[in-house]
Parts: C-alpha cells; sequence; structure tokens
C-alpha cells in the first residue's frame, strides 16, 4: 500500500509537472523573442479569440503547478525525508534544492505572473497601456520559470540518479 | 530594456550557468566542504 501511495504520487507529479513546465517550453518555441504587445493586439476580434484559448491553458497549468509541488511534498514526507530535504541535510540537499526552485516556480507563477496576466487577459479591468505593461512583466516572469526548470531538473533527476556527481 | 530572457537561447544559456552554479554549491554542501 505504501508503495503504491508513492508510485501514484510519483506519476501524478510528472503529469503535472509536464502540463506545467511544458507550457513554459511551448511558449519558448513559439515565441523565442520576445515582441511587445501593441494596442492593435489587444483590441482586435482575433485577439480576443486567441485570449479564450489562452485563458484555459493558463488556469490549466496553473492548477498542475499546485498538484506538481503538492505531490512532491507528499512523497518527501511519506518517505520521511522533508525536513532533511528542506534544511538541506547531507544528501537531501540535492532534492531539496530541486524543492526550493520549484517552490520559488510556484510563487512567482501565482504571485508575480498571475496577477498581471489576469489584467492581461481582461480578467480584471485595465487600460490597454496598463495591458501592454502587463504583458512584458508576464514574458519575465513566463521565462523567468523556464530558466529556474533547468536546475530544477537536473536536481529532480541527480536525487534518484546522480549520486557519482556528488562524490 | 533587452535583457537574456528575451530570446530563447539567452533563457537557455543563463538557465545552464545557473545550473553550473548550484551544482558547484551544492556538491560542496553534500561532500561538507
Amino acid at each position: 500500500m505504501e508503495h503504491a501511495f508513492d508510485f501514484t504520487m510519483r506519476w501524478a507529479h510528472f503529469i503535472a509537472a509536464l502540463i506545467w513546465v511544458g507550457h513554459n517550453y511551448a511558449s519558448v518555441v513559439q515565441r523565442p523573442t520576445y515582441r511587445p504587445l501593441t494596442r492593435d493586439d489587444l483590441v482586435s476580434t482575433e485577439s480576443s479569440a486567441f485570449m479564450a484559448v489562452l485563458n484555459r491553458e493558463h488556469g490549466t497549468f496553473r492548477y498542475a503547478s499546485v498538484v506538481a509541488w503538492l505531490t512532491g511534498v507528499m512523497m518527501l514526507w511519506q518517505r520521511g525525508w522533508l525536513v532533511d530535504a528542506l534544511t538541506l541535510n547531507g544528501y537531501f540537499a540535492v532534492i531539496g534544492t530541486g524543492f526550493w526552485i520549484g517552490t520559488l516556480m510556484l510563487l512567482n507563477l501565482w504571485l508575480v505572473l498571475w496577477p498581471h496576466q489576469k489584467k492581461l487577459l481582461g480578467f480584471v479591468p485595465a487600460t490597454v497601456e496598463e495591458r501592454v505593461r502587463c504583458s512584458r512583466i508576464t514574458h519575465l516572469s513566463s521565462r523567468t520559470n523556464t530558466m529556474l526548470s533547468i536546475p530544477l531538473l537536473f536536481f529532480m533527476a541527480a536525487s534518484s540518479h546522480g549520486s557519482a556527481l556528488f562524490g | 530594456m533587452k535583457v537574456p530572457f528575451d530570446t530563447a537561447t539567452g533563457t537557455i544559456v543563463c538557465g545552464l550557468l545557473l545550473t553550473l552554479v548550484l551544482y558547484l554549491l551544492v556538491r560542496q554542501l553534500v561532500s561538507g566542504g
């Protein structure tokens, strides 16, 4: 039963993390170079349809981030590693670094990206100028998480398969 | 103002550099150095 729980958490962790971080990589592939939004981008009919797609997409990966984080914490807790990982104790510093990077990404998503994305997508009232400004912040916030995902994935993989690297 | 995150290459290079720095720090931590 214990193994089934651990495996289910790990499976859910992978799926949620793929949805979350996969979204960041899709953004990098689709729009590799930053292009500032213009007033036309935000007021045309075509753009509002595009914004509706963004809305659904954004909600999905935002909640996937919570599932990824919670399942990660559950796995650490179930194995009795939580305190050692959080305090970066011994070899647990490897998974612990991954945990703290993931936590930073979660906070960046919910506290920086989402409040500005709400304005950009028109969920809360904002002038066109304000929405254009928000598009710059959401871009930087999103790319920060893409950048952080590189060491995050390194430490996650290294915690199980990279002990020789830290010997 | 342009920043490295404005291009895909800049984002990935920053990520790789951060990985290297953190790896060296955590390796020191793990080995108790």
